[in-house]
């Protein structure tokens, strides 16, 4: 913008040559030069004339500078919350999909072990079966509703899922009428689900692992409020000129406003490196401990499956025994990283001896006493053993999976009460910033 | 001076405002990019291998000469038949899902029929107790290759195999316990079902399972497309799910898919093969193949080889008729 600085004579006191080019341009040009708004221009260049005219432009920069600050400030609070709010939200949707996982491996594991079993599977195990399966549709619904970006993937899932349940009810109905077709429908559930529908699960689980994360990273947002502390040193600078210039080295309004905005920032900053380290505490602590524990009990029922579908291919299951070995890797290592885990880490074992034993049965060629013992729910059974570690593992990851979302969900609350106070706060200083530099200019005149 | 301070602070109040909306709306403006499906390689097309032309002999049903009569245990001294009398059981390859032959009992979990019986006979021989055995389910692709293992994973295969010229190369058999011929399954639907044969079926889908003499054969035949699954049962579902619209395989198996589905029904064309049965064996153990040898004549001199099939097979085929003709001196 090069418009003419002015033509209206305004009284220039002594010592402000700035204004001298201005005054000597003709009256006439200026005119023609400042277009079809002659009125406006004429009282923003006569406002901002000489030293009162800077003192008004510096004032009004000190108000956007105080304007600024308050909103980086409110700004920075907001996104903080809504960050945190987001991490609880992702972490939410994380534990969900890690639900439809287990719980989808648990049917297939209550399947399989009960067609291991022969004759008609017992009530029980048919009951665990379909609540195993209606938390899988139930959570897939609240998914797809709680995160719209998983929705296709979800739509996907869901069909994969459907495929792999009316596979296994042709499997039971042929089973029911003592067919073998039936093992056959069942090899093909299982194969089906492992190789269709858990890449999705793990694939949804892993993109809002990622959105959890970035949100977690964004929960501190004490970035922006550098550009709110340049606001505050331009405010100092204009408090600085102003004494200079009028000789008066205290201006209570602006001295005021000063403190007021430095309060702001420091509440802002302290508030928001307070939730952005309240948040990665929770990051690395009963988050990663939830998405821990989720992985230990996908694995876990991953390998209970392996275990009774090495038992039904008799011999020719080498490679489903080899994945009960990656899965129980998996289960050791992970809960080796938790803390109080020491009770797990003990029925796992006992689990675990028992597969061993199981195993060493088959091979030993006494097929039935294994399979006995697979799916025996008497003390020292595997199906025994694993169940309690099931209930207790599914229990801490559920505990910890709760206590992440609410512990975020109560961290960012205060924000938005801040966030409002310190805008007041702004106001109230860009009110007292024009009340300071107003008194200046009355005085000058 | 008071009305341009009122003007300031009107102009002010806007920016206030305006400033306020913005940070607002930076607050909410987060959005995720769609999560993306996994990627799944795209499914390599099954290669339907060329028929190999099958290897030609005269005989292809000719085993070794058996025992002149079963030695007790103590006395056997072969270094393979010592491995297993000192593991304790006899390991054998068998089908769980060949209906009547080797399947899986869904009632009571184990595995049952013609060819486990045989087996059995084989255990109780050895070791005076038909439950010595050790049943490895097997795939028909996996029998060669596992009993070609040095590892012996396995001691037996009686899992309807075919005696055949080319398996003479890399394996041994006993003698013939069973005769075979290979036939067509067809799903009832299509017009004149009852009497299609393998070349009736141009441009439809025949399902035949890997490693089986069935699927050279099959290959052989101009004009069906060609389809492939893990065992016979594979196929079966292959046919309900509209994936096949025939099976081919030996008669004696296809009576069994026929069995578990109403809709299907085998042809009366005459089968296109002699399919002769043998038990599997590692071809360095001509002991046992002389010791099995001896197992099967025994049973089908003292009729108990009868007893066996009419169990399994005299409700679809009818009364047993005599056991195949043993043909030795190889």
């Amino acid at each position: 913008m090069s418009a003419p600085t002015t033509n209206i004579p305004v009284a220039i006191p002594a010592g402000a040559s700035s204004g001298a080019p201005a005054r000597q341009a003709p009256r006439t040009i200026a005119g023609s030069l400042s277009g079809g708004i002659p009125g406006a221009r004429g009282v923003a260049s006569r406002l901002l004339h000489g030293t009162p005219g800077r003192m008004r432009l510096f004032g009004l920069l000190g108000v956007l500078a105080a304007v600024l600050l308050g909103a980086i400030s409110v700004n920075a609070l907001l996104a903080s919350q809504s960050a945190v709010e987001r991490a609880a939200n992702n972490s939410a949707q994380v534990v969900r999909n890690q639900s439809i996982h287990v719980d989808l491996l648990r049917a297939d594991a209550v399947a399989t072990n009960a067609f291991l079993v022969g004759g008609l599977e017992s009530p029980e195990s048919r009951a665990s079966y379909e609540g195993a399966m209606g938390r899988v549709a139930s959570g897939i619904a609240e998914a797809a509703a709680a995160q719209p970006a998983d929705g296709n993937a979800l739509g996907v899932l869901a069909e994969r899922v459907q495929t792999y349940a009316a596979l296994v009810e042709q499997a039971r109905s042929n089973n029911r009428l003592g067919l073998p077709v039936g093992a056959q429908y069942l090899t093909q559930a299982s194969a089906g689900l492992r190789a269709d529908a858990i890449p999705i699960v793990t694939q949804v689980v892993k993109a809002n692992e990622d959105r959890a994360k970035k949100e977690f990273d964004r929960s501190n947002s004490s970035l922006q409020l550098l550009v709110g502390l340049v606001s505050l040193i331009g405010l100092v600078a204009l408090a600085v000129w102003l004494a200079k210039r009028t000789h008066r080295y205290l201006n209570p309004s602006l001295t005021g406003a000063i403190a007021l905005l430095l309060v702001a920032l420091f509440v802002t900053a302290t508030v928001i490196t307070g939730v952005g380290s309240a948040a990665r505490d929770v990051s690395n602590g009963n988050y990663q401990r939830a998405v821990a524990l989720a992985n230990v009990t996908t694995a876990a029922n991953d390998a209970r499956a392996n275990e009774s579908l090495t038992l039904i291919r008799r011999g020719s299951g080498a490679s489903n025994e080899q994945a009960w070995v990656a899965d129980r890797n998996t289960v050791d290592a992970t809960l080796a990283t938790l803390n109080d885990s020491a009770t797990l880490q003990d029925q796992w074992g006992e689990y675990v001896d028992a597969h061993v034993e199981v195993r060493s049965l088959d091979n030993g060629g006494r097929w039935d006493d294994a399979v006995k013992l697979s799916t025996s729910t008497a003390d020292g059974g595997a199906a025994k053993t694993f169940g309690t570690f099931d209930v207790s593992v599914t229990q801490a990851r559920d505990s910890a999976g709760k206590a992440t979302v609410t512990t975020l969900e109560e961290l960012g609350g205060a924000a938005p009460l801040i966030a409002v106070v310190v805008a007041l706060a702004a106001l109230v200083a860009s009110w007292l910033i024009i009340r300071g530099v107003g008194q200046r200019i009355e005085e000058y005149r | 001076m008071t009305t341009m301070l009122s003007t300031l602070r009107r102009r002010l109040s806007v920016l206030v405002t305006v400033a306020g909306l913005g940070a607002l709306a930076g607050c909410s403006g987060v959005t995720y990019a769609e999560t993306q499906l996994p990627t799944t390689p795209a499914p390599k097309p099954s290669s339907s291998a060329p028929a190999v032309p099958a290897a030609t002999c005269t005989n292809a049903t000719q085993s070794y000469d058996p025992l002149p009569s079963l030695p007790s245990r103590g006395d056997i001294t072969d270094a393979s038949m010592r491995r297993i009398i000192s593991k304790g059981f006899i390991t054998v390859g068998v089908s769980a899902d060949t209906y009547l032959f080797g399947a899986r009992n869904a009632f009571t979990g184990g595995i049952e029929g013609f060819d486990i019986d045989m087996a059995r006979a084989v255990a109780k021989a050895i070791f005076g107790d038909p439950n010595k055995v050790q049943l490895r389910v097997i795939t028909a692709g996996d029998r060669i290759p596992l009993l070609k293992d040095p590892d012996r994973p396995i001691d037996m295969v009686a899992r309807n195999m075919s005696m055949t010229c080319g398996r003479w190369n890399d394996i041994g058999f006993s003698a013939e316990y069973y005769h075979s011929g290979q036939k067509v399954l067809v799903s009832k639907a299509l017009p004149g079902a009852k009497d299609l044969g393998l070349a009736d079926l141009k441009g439809k889908r025949v399902c035949a399972p890997t490693g089986t003499t069935s699927l050279t054969k099959l290959q052989e035949v101009k004009g069906p497309v060609v389809v492939t699954a893990g065992t016979h049962t594979g196929c079966l579902v292959l046919l309900q799910q509209g994936k096949a619209d025939a099976i081919t395989g030996d008669d004696t198996v296809l009576a069994g898919l026929a069995a578990q589905d109403p809709n299907t029904v085998v042809t009366s064309a005459k089968a296109i093969t002699v399919e002769p049965y043998g038990l599997g064996l590692n071809k360095a153990d001509v002991y046992l193949a002389r010791y099995v040898n001896r197992v099967i004549a025994d049973l089908e001199a003292d009729g108990e080889w009868k007893t066996i099939y009419n169990r399994w097979l005299a409700g679809p085929l009818g009364p047993a008729p005599a056991p195949p003709t043993p043909v030795y001196g190889r």
